[in-house]
């Protein structure tokens, strides 16, 4: 799977979450989760588990703390699958 | 999860200059809610025997999670939870607390307070290192059996009911960490709380509620850790609804 396949499945989770829609349109690699998209941090846990179900990976507690910017769960994602 | 041995001695150090000190901090903290605020608990014999009980029956640390709607929640609980004379005998069941560093850390009288009474700061929303030290020093405390109370909305509830949307996993993770870790889950609101505030209303009666589980998730990792945060949150509500249908 290619970074841009795995980003554009990665925006599509984000925006099931997302409560600021203005930021989602302008969505890029470097977008912070919380602060940009307004997600709280409990999100973010559903968030990376979702990554989980969609990418048939797992991920521990240390990396999902890594977890900051989309551009961060992609590369996470990337290593993992 | 491993502390340094300077932060573990500085943790002890703490706790043991708190409960030395605690006769005077702790009946001057008790004498201010009861005459300047008014502040009653109803039925607080019974929340002490109680407590007392579910204290005993627990082969494990409990870890206090209640709901929040003032600032001061955690020295009511510990209030509420058992006497002067109680905690002197046996300090490690007064709670560890994490209140958030802006709201109690900017002036020296707090601060000593905060130290005195066995407060780890957090800084929420803060850098990821920060705030992973604040828990790894809680997770710690509660391996060796102490009590911790936090509060797993992750803040005031600006609804005033269990705000499930602005709740937080972390406390699932803690509980995940550590071993035959007990949940006390407490209800704890004054007649007079309609929504959050600073403190509670001059003149307050508070209701307390309290059970004990042990959740349990047959997941690993982050969907245990959701799943037990779950389970807490779960109780919360029912302890909230129950509230509403019969204390009011």
């Amino acid at each position: 799977m290619t970074e841009a396949e795995v980003y554009e499945k990665v925006v599509g989770i984000l925006g099931k979450y997302s409560k600021n829609k203005d930021a989602l349109e302008n969505i890029s690699m470097e977008t912070s989760i919380i602060e940009d998209l307004k997600i709280n941090s409990a999100r973010l846990v559903d968030i990376v588990l979702d990554f989980e179900d969609e990418f048939d990976i797992e991920v521990d507690d240390d990396d999902a703390d890594r977890v900051a910017t989309v551009g961060d769960g992609v590369k996470l994602i990337l290593t993992k699958i | 999860m491993e502390l340094k041995f300077r932060e573990k001695f500085s943790l002890k150090i703490q706790r043991l200059i708190g409960w030395a000190t605690f006769p005077f901090w702790g009946t001057f903290l008790i004498a201010l809610m009861r005459v300047v605020g008014g502040y009653k608990v109803q039925q607080m014999r019974e929340i002490r025997k109680h407590f007392k009980e579910l204290k005993r029956n627990a082969d494990g640390p409990i870890l206090v999670c209640s709901n929040h709607l003032t600032k001061i929640d955690s020295i009511i609980l510990n209030w509420s939870l058992a006497s002067i004379w109680a905690y002197m005998r046996s300090f490690k069941i007064f709670s560890w607390n994490l209140p958030k560093r802006s709201n109690f850390y900017q002036n020296y009288v707090l601060r000593l307070m905060c130290y005195l009474g066995s407060c780890v700061p957090i800084d929420r929303g803060g850098s990821r290192e920060a705030v992973k030290k604040s828990l790894d020093k809680v997770t710690y405390l509660l391996s060796k059996g102490h009590t911790v109370t936090v509060f797993p909305e992750g803040g005031r509830s600006r609804t005033g009911r269990i705000d499930l949307d602005k709740s937080t996993y972390g406390v699932g993770r803690l509980v995940n960490k550590v071993k035959g870790c007990h949940v006390l889950c407490v209800y704890l609101r004054s007649h007079k709380q309609e929504n959050y505030s600073e403190i509670p209303r001059r003149g307050s009666r508070f209701y307390l509620d309290m059970e004990l589980i042990q959740p349990k998730s047959p997941h690993s990792g982050l969907r245990a850790t959701r799943d037990i945060a779950n389970q807490i949150l779960e109780q919360l509500v029912l302890m909230e609804q129950a509230y509403f249908a019969t204390a009011r």
